[in-house]
């Protein structure tokens, strides 16, 4: 496994050039962050790859318009850890107030 | 919008009306932007695409929603493979719609994420003189792209006052740049091969560096041969040119590859179609990588030496640096590489005849025309036979591979290059695809000279069921062809055919010449249909995965 660092500009779609360069290789994403970072923001991936495609997604990445940096080889401590009881925020109400499916999104709202 | 477009210099826009880009459409006749109506959504991003390759402008498709939208998606992915400067334009169900599965919508900003260089979706009409100077900045900028720009039809319809041209300014990114001392680099390289060799690609081109690098493989003289969008950055006749390398290169490219101990790389993204087998690529060589997109390097093989940057700037430098050493010599080498042995076959076989026709076709043609070609057989032909010292003469669908490619590109080109021959060659598959064009040519009277060459198969295809697959030709037979002259005749268009026995003798009938010349000399459109034999193949030919060693050539 290797953990990498992205930092970009925020700006639309840009997170997903990055995800995509993941997807289209089939590679396992089994933990990613996005963060805000200073005037930018950093995303963390854990991933599966072969040195060989440590420099394509490097090379891929650095080419997307609005990457600022990439780095790789952090250290998995950089992962945070999942919460237990994670908790799902409430499921919004609908915005004309009327429940759509009963009690369940009424209950919420 | 529109002014904002024309402060782009955007004067031709390709497109196809729908209803959330009605409010364009109503202001387009108002705008000085002549707009070229096709007759399908992929016609018009071929036909842009078709000028931008010509030009080295963006080229601008415009399309509505939903499926006007996706219909442009094939040709996105064309711009995107081959490096193009596109600008796509498609309009949105209204803001407050968006994200309801609202009549004609598709996210199209998420269908095209991965096609596109950089894309927008305008959500207020205040950020879109920004958003339009952003896309064509981007479009244009280092290695060029396509960009799609989707605007919601209520931003289409808002008002603002016109406040004259956004000029973009990128944040600088901390791109690579190559060490400055690289041209030292490159000539200790240089000093120690004993087989060098230099391979150019589309970058050549694209960047403007062809003189440079013409000057600079004048002084190195080492065999030298192109990509299929390389093709016209060397000058044919030069004694050290081998011509096209890869699955369907000379065998002197493909041999000289196999042999070289330092190949030079200028502009080319080294794929599978010219590398072969990766692993068996080049395989004696070191490898020097000049290309502005870092994202192609070590892609297949590391390089020993990454020159990252516009052709422009680093040819030029390399160049004057090995104008001021002395080189080893490298004649008995490059007589080996270059020599008669090694000079490709008269063509032979059942593809003789059309490659013959192809000669006749193509040693008439104007000086600085245009050949559009398709894809499949015919294409690879073409190339094969293409001997033109024009370095955007040569247009095709090289990464992508889109069949129906070339009717609608040649509009585009056409359009860009009026007083141009433009010689269009297609299949019989890949004419098919976009024939709805011929109204678009027919409208606007284009004197595009469209060739149809068929072998009443998707030949290509065939050609892989014969070779690889036991003569399984699976559905690829198109013997319930239509009549093509028929077609053409239909929408007003003159058409004419040639069979195989008009090229059975060199010279060729004056018959024959006289339907050549008229065919070529007319001031309207022509369509010309070549029977070609249903199982003539194309070689030399590198099964896909085995080296470039390993050609199959005629008769094997």
């Amino acid at each position: 496994m290797q953990v990498f660092g992205v930092r970009y500009r925020n700006t639309q779609g840009t997170l997903m050039r990055i995800l995509n360069a993941v997807s289209r290789r089939g590679i396992d994403l089994p933990y990613v962050q996005a963060t805000p970072a200073e005037h930018s923001h950093t995303v963390t991936l854990l991933l599966e790859v072969s040195p060989k495609q440590i420099g394509q997604l490097r090379r891929d990445w650095l080419a997307i318009v609005d990457v600022a940096e990439v780095h790789a080889g952090g250290r998995l401590s950089m992962i945070a850890k999942p919460k237990p009881n994670w908790i799902a925020p409430a499921y919004p109400a609908v915005s004309s107030g009327v429940a759509v499916d009963g009690g369940a999104r009424t209950a919420t709202a | 919008m529109l002014s904002c477009l024309r402060a782009e210099g955007v004067d031709l826009a390709f497109g196809y009306p729908g209803g959330a880009i009605m409010p364009l459409y109503d202001a387009l006749p108002e705008s000085g932007i002549r707009h070229v109506l096709a007759r399908h959504e992929q016609g018009a991003v071929f036909a842009a695409e078709g000028y931008a390759r010509v030009t080295g402008k963006p080229g601008v498709a415009i399309a509505t929603s939903g499926p006007g939208a996706t219909n442009l998606v094939t040709g996105i992915a064309d711009a995107k493979m081959d490096s193009v400067p596109l600008v796509c334009i498609t309009g949105q169900v209204r803001s407050a719609l968006i994200g309801t599965d609202a009549f004609q919508e598709t996210d199209v900003f998420g269908v095209t994420l991965s096609l596109t260089k950089w894309s927008r979706l305008v959500r207020t009409i205040e950020e879109l003189p920004a958003v339009i100077a952003e896309a064509f900045y981007w479009a244009r900028s280092g290695r060029p792209g396509p960009v799609v720009i989707d605007i919601p039809s209520d931003v289409l319809k808002a008002k603002m006052e016109f406040a004259g041209p956004v000029k973009f300014q990128p944040e600088s990114n901390p791109a690579e740049d190559s060490d400055s001392s690289f041209a030292q680099a490159a000539i200790a390289l240089l000093d120690r091969a004993k087989k060098p060799v230099a391979l150019v690609g589309a970058g050549a081109k694209l960047s403007g560096a062809v003189a440079d690098l013409r000057r600079l493989l004048d002084r190195l003289q080492i065999p030298t041969f192109a990509t299929v969008h390389g093709l016209g950055a060397v000058p044919p006749d030069a004694p050290y040119y081998l011509g096209m390398v890869g699955m369907h290169g000379t065998r002197a490219a493909n041999l000289a590859l196999n042999e070289t101990d330092l190949l030079l790389v200028f502009g080319a993204r080294l794929d599978d179609r010219v590398t072969g087998d990766p692993t068996r690529f080049a395989p004696h060589a070191r490898i020097v990588h000049f290309e502005i997109d870092p994202a192609q390097l070590d892609r297949v093989r590391p390089c020993d030496l990454s020159v990252i940057g516009d052709l422009t700037e680093t040819v030029p430098a390399f160049s004057s640096a090995v104008h001021r050493v002395s080189l080893p010599d490298w004649r008995g080498w490059r007589d080996i590489a270059c020599g008669p042995e090694r000079a490709e076959l008269d063509p032979r076989g059942l593809a003789q005849p059309t490659i013959r026709f192809l000669d006749e076709l193509f040693s008439r043609l104007p000086e600085n025309s245009v050949i559009v070609a398709d894809v499949g057989q015919h294409q690879m032909w073409a190339a094969q036979r293409y001997h033109s010292s024009s370095p955007r003469g040569f247009v095709t669908s090289g990464g992508l591979g889109a069949m129906g490619f070339a009717l609608p590109a040649a509009i585009g080109v056409q359009l860009a290059k009026p007083d141009t021959t433009v010689l269009c060659v297609s299949g019989d598959g890949g004419f098919q695809l976009n024939i709805q064009e011929l109204a678009t040519v027919r409208r606007l009277g284009l004197p595009i000279k469209m060739v149809v060459v068929d072998n009443k198969y998707l030949g290509m295809v065939r050609q892989w069921q014969q070779l690889f697959y036991d003569r399984n030709y699976s559905e690829t037979d198109l013997s319930d062809n239509p009549d093509f002259v028929e077609i053409a005749r239909a929408y007003r268009i003159h058409g004419n055919r040639l069979n195989e026995d008009a090229m059975r003798e060199l010279p060729v009938a004056a018959a024959t010449s006289d339907t050549l010349e008229r065919f070529l000399k007319s001031s309207e459109p022509e369509l010309l249909v070549f029977d070609c034999h249903p199982e003539a193949n194309v070689y030399p030919m590198v099964p896909a995965g085995a080296a470039l060693s390993e050609m199959l050539l005629e008769q094997e």
